[in-house]
């Protein structure tokens, strides 16, 4: 099921789905818990778990001390030995103070062990800028992730896939990291009251086209479906793919797209240099060359940390502006 | 346990205590108006009801000798000297405040004065703190000096459930490092209580498992902070090593902005509790009735801060945005050319 | 200043759980306790939960002293017929503010400590048991200490239980009493040589034993015909104390002094008294009624208290 095949019906705010999606990763696993800083008592700080503690009790919804890397060692223990943890990393950012926990434990357990370790872990964390929360609030870190044999990856823009990732995520027996956005927070979406899953490793084509493929994830999904929208009045057809799965990345949809258009555009909000970016431009050069008519543009965040000041964090952010100029730049066009 | 430091405050010491408390409590106040008016953008998680603790360390110190501070570190860089022009501009983002409006709240500093800022991850100040110390300890060493620069790393309550505390602490003590760590102990990480978040009831035992002297102070009253940091600092100074001094205080107001999310995790009886204990009228009171202050004095120290405040946040709203063409300075520090 | 605690709380909830496996041997069902943020007691009192009744007495946290008070208070209002402290000095001061009478077995939880002493928990929880319990009466094991009773013009009241000194100083500041130098005025209810603080100047000049019904009064600081002591006034502090005068007085005898100066009450700075501010302080013999743990113990074997005469099944 996609979102364009979900019955028009009951909207949901990306934060009340991502409440949702844990809800009923709790309610239909007895072996899951969910655990993290501050997401009992208070429900988290972004509120994505209000109201759980209250239905699943202290014994399935923890709060922590704030210790990362004990949160992740936890899932990696606890995921090992049976259990099925969903926890919380409260901003992407904070994977810093985790990440031997992350990429030498969790993601490479089972298989140094030959295969005899299962790591059924789920992990929730929140990314992106445009908060005016500066450098170490405000990272889109996946790269770190994708780069990583072990993890899976998924980056929900919408509602109905934030659910879906977490449901998805929580049946999953491999360790799967489902990074949201913080700048959607206030999104709303046709979100189905039963659970559902995600097909993993599968795109969503956002919107047909045919002069031109952009491949967009995360929060900047929206900004390449507007640009789409503005080129559109232009005389240009843009089909906007969202891989969603960043790992395993759905190849491809984005291969038979590029065909199709001769074009392509690659966006995000994480650093250009070694971003994901970077590796399906460079799938689509060794598996689409002959298709090209120009050479695969990229639209992202300039190498910097994110800077405070709101006009300098404003051009820092990719926007649809910036994606309607770099692909009138690939066309030869305006 | 009888203290190594000569003498009680002097009537100097009172009023520099009074004053720095006066400036962090105003600046708070007006910085997290300005949040909530939307004029300071981002989050700022603001030091108010816990002056007593930066006022009654950084009287002891220099600009040679460093802090680290905390997500909630305002306080500490305004009683480190920080210049409100500078801080306020930089809570708005303009190329004249500290940063260059690249840092805001959460990484304001001041390296100059030895304010090697704030952070926005917990614990991150500790470890820092201790290859400051190092640094202190090496270059006294080549310098032939027996008196060191001292390193103080700020952090919360709940910050000493971080790794890196741990790390930072026992290195600090096996190489009898001059690092001083005061743990700001409000209560609360956020809005869980100290109780829900480690076993023991005071984080100086902590210091025990690392083998330097754990002390516990009155972070309410800015003379014994004065008192216990000093004490802790001249030995630090002196070749004697690291100290754990925890500093019991309360946050007046949420953990982010005045009002936060509205989530209620503390009592009023609790919040009345502390803010009884204020530890601003509390000293005021004490001066007069030592004569070293009348209430016409104070009144002006208050009026003139304010006056401070209002030309300094006009200073910043008038003052210059960051050039976006400026985005990738500073990135890295320009390499010498061969 | 306070140092960090000697025992952690692990410690602490072995202790409690020792006092009440104690009790329980001595048939004590009852149980009232002052809960701790940590839920220490809780949490001992949680696995003997079916042998006896745990009920927790209602207390305020402010992470001050004010917490001890209230529950002492709240411990008398329940009728309680022996309370076992846990801590030093200072958390039996604060006690005797709240309950100034109470049947008490203080067990120390540090080595600083005059007032409480080291005692296992399990016979200080026994002892305790007999005499709520009724078993041993409180007249024949335990007796009732001298405390120092101040009244400060224009403030509430306070208490000392070892001593009480008036300081050249203008600060509660971090607590810790600072050099000798400043002390002025002080007024014992014990004098001994052998501990630490400003009892130890007594104790080395003219000892004074907490049974005998007189105090002991210093007046500190250089002066004709005066002394000098070397006493160890803090733990790791051995300092020359000047002694203008010393003397004994009666109970009930008052010391005026007068401010500026700090007042300190059994080795920590306390209260601050104003230029010109009076207080008085006055020895009475109505403090804490201690139980002699030893001699509570003595009198259960003189009674046979604990013994069987039916030896088990099987014997
Ligand atoms: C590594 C890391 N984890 C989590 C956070 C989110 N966070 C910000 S402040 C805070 C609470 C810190 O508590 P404490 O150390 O007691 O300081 P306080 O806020 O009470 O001053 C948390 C969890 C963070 N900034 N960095
Ligand atoms: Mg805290």
């Amino acid at each position: 099921m996609t979102a364009a095949d979900a019955p028009a019906g009951r909207q949901l705010v990306y934060t009340l789905a991502i409440t949702e999606g844990v809800r009923q990763a709790l309610q239909e696993e007895p072996l899951a818990f969910m655990a993290g800083e501050d997401v009992a008592g208070a429900g988290s700080v972004f509120g994505i778990y209000r109201g759980l503690l209250a239905e699943f009790g202290p014994d399935r919804v923890i709060d922590t001390p704030i210790s990362e890397s004990g949160i992740i060692g936890l899932a990696v223990g606890a995921g090992a030995t049976g259990l099925k943890p969903i926890v919380d990393i409260m901003f992407m950012d904070f994977i810093g103070e985790c990440m031997d926990e992350i990429v030498n434990q969790l993601a490479k357990m089972r298989y140094m062990f030959g295969g005899k370790a299962t790591l059924p872990v789920t992990v929730l964390t929140m990314s992106g800028a445009g908060m005016n929360l500066a450098a170490q609030h405000s990272q889109s870190l996946e790269a770190w992730l994708c780069h990583t044999p072990g993890l899976k990856v998924v980056m929900p823009a919408t509602a109905y896939d934030v659910k879906g990732a977490i449901i998805t995520a929580a049946r999953e027996p491999n360790p799967v990291f489902v990074v949201m956005c913080k700048g959607l927070m206030a999104l709303p979406g046709d979100v189905p009251e039963e659970p559902y899953t995600l097909p993993i490793g599968k795109a969503n084509v956002i919107r047909e086209g045919d002069g031109l493929t952009i491949v967009a994830h995360g929060r900047m999904i929206h900004e390449a479906t507007k640009a789409a929208d503005i080129l559109a009045g232009e005389g240009v057809s843009a089909e906007v793919i969202d891989p969603l799965w960043l790992q395993p990345l759905d190849t491809d949809t984005i291969i038979n797209s590029v065909a199709k258009t001769h074009n392509a555009l690659v966006v995000h909000e994480a650093v250009r240099f070694g971003g994901v970016g970077a590796e399906i431009a460079a799938q689509i050069a060794e598996l689409a060359f002959d298709s090209l008519d120009a050479p695969v543009g990229r639209v992202a965040a300039p190498f910097s940390p994110v800077p405070f000041s709101p006009v300098l964090e404003q051009t820092y952010v990719p926007n649809a502006e910036r994606i309607a100029d770099e692909a009138r730049r690939i066309l030869g066009v305006g | 346990m009888a203290s190594s430091q000569a003498s009680e405050p002097s009537a100097e010491v009172l009023k520099d205590l009074h004053y720095r408390m006066v400036r962090i409590r105003h600046f708070e106040e007006e910085a997290g108006k300005l949040m909530e008016q939307g004029k300071s953008p981002g989050a700022l998680h603001l030091y108010i009801g816990e002056e007593a603790v930066a006022s009654g360390v950084m009287v002891h110190l220099t600009d040679n000798d460093q802090i680290t501070s905390t997500h909630r570190g305002h306080g500490h860089l305004v009683a480190k000297g920080g210049d409100f022009k500078k801080m306020y501009a930089e809570l708005f983002g303009r190329e004249t405040g500290y940063n260059k409006g690249r840092g805001g709240s959460m990484h304001i500093s001041n390296v100059d004065a030895g304010m090697l800022g704030a952070n926005g991850i917990v614990a991150a100040g500790p470890p820092i703190a201790v290859g400051a110390a190092f640094s202190n300890k090496y270059l006294a060493r080549i310098e032939g000096r027996d008196r060191m620069d001292v390193a103080v790393p700020f952090f919360g309550d709940g910050a000493t459930n971080e790794g890196a505390f741990h790390e930072a602490a026992n290195m600090a003590a096996i190489w009898k490092l001059p690092v001083v760590f005061i743990c700001e102990n409000n209560g609360y990480g956020e809005f869980t209580p100290q109780a829900e978040h480690q076993a023991i009831s005071d984080v100086a035992d902590r210091a025990a498992g690392y083998g330097m002297p754990g002390v516990i102070c009155d972070g309410m009253d800015a003379v014994a902070v004065w008192e216990a940091a000093g004490e802790a600092i001249e030995r630090a100074r002196t070749g004697g090593g690291p100290t754990l001094v925890e500093c019991k205080t309360y946050r007046f107001v949420d953990h982010v902005g005045l009002r936060g999310i509205g989530l209620h995790y503390r009592t009023d009886e609790e919040l009345e509790e502390w803010r009884a204990r204020d530890p601003i009228p509390q000293h005021e009171q004490r001066m007069i009735e030592m004569g070293v202050m009348t209430a016409e004095e104070i009144q002006a120290v208050h009026d003139a801060v304010m006056a401070d405040i209002t030309e300094s946040i006009e200073f910043a709203e008038n003052s210059p945005l960051p050039d976006p063409a400026d985005l990738l300075n500073d990135v890295y520090t320009p390499t010498a050319a061969s | 200043m306070a140092r960090a605690s000697v025992f952690d709380n692990q410690e602490k909830r072995a202790i409690v759980r020792r006092t009440i496996v104690g009790a329980l041997a001595s048939g004590v069902r009852e149980f009232r306790y002052m809960p701790d943020t940590h839920g220490i007691t809780a949490a001992a009192a949680e696995e003997f939960a079916g042998e006896a009744n745990f009920v927790a007495v209602d207390s305020v946290r402010t992470a001050s002293a004010l917490d001890t008070i209230r529950a002492a208070e709240a411990l008398q209002a329940e009728g309680c017929g022996a309370v076992v402290t846990l801590g030093g000095d200072g958390t039996n001061r604060a006690f005797a503010l709240g309950w100034p009478d109470a049947p008490l077995v203080p067990v120390s939880t540090g080595t600083n400590n005059v007032f409480p002493t080291m005692v296992e928990a399990t016979v200080a929880g026994a002892a305790a048991g007999l005499v709520a319990t009724g078993q041993a009466p409180l007249e024949a094991v335990a007796g009732q200490v001298k405390a120092v009773h101040v009244e400060i013009e224009g403030e509430r009241d306070d208490v000392a239980l070892i001593d009480a000194v008036l300081a050249a100083d203008r600060f509660v500041g971090s607590r810790a009493i600072w050099g000798g130098d400043r002390l002025r005025e002080a007024v014992l209810t014990r004098a001994e040589p052998s501990a630490v603080g400003i009892t130890s100047i007594g104790g080395l000049l003219a000892p004074l034993t907490p049974d005998e019904d007189t105090a002991l009064r210093l007046s500190l600081g250089p002066g004709e015909g005066g002394v000098s002591v070397l006493a160890p006034i803090a733990p790791g502090l051995y300092e020359p104390i000047a002694v203008r005068s010393h003397g004994r007085i009666a109970l009930g005898e008052p010391v005026h002094v007068t401010g500026p100066g700090v007042l300190a009450f059994d080795g920590e700075r306390e209260r601050v008294l104003k230029a010109g501010q009076a207080a008085t302080l006055r020895v009475a013999r109505d403090g804490p009624r201690v139980i002699d743990v030893r001699a509570t113990l003595e009198y259960a074997a003189c009674k046979g208290l604990y013994r069987d005469d039916e030896p088990p099944d099987g014997s």
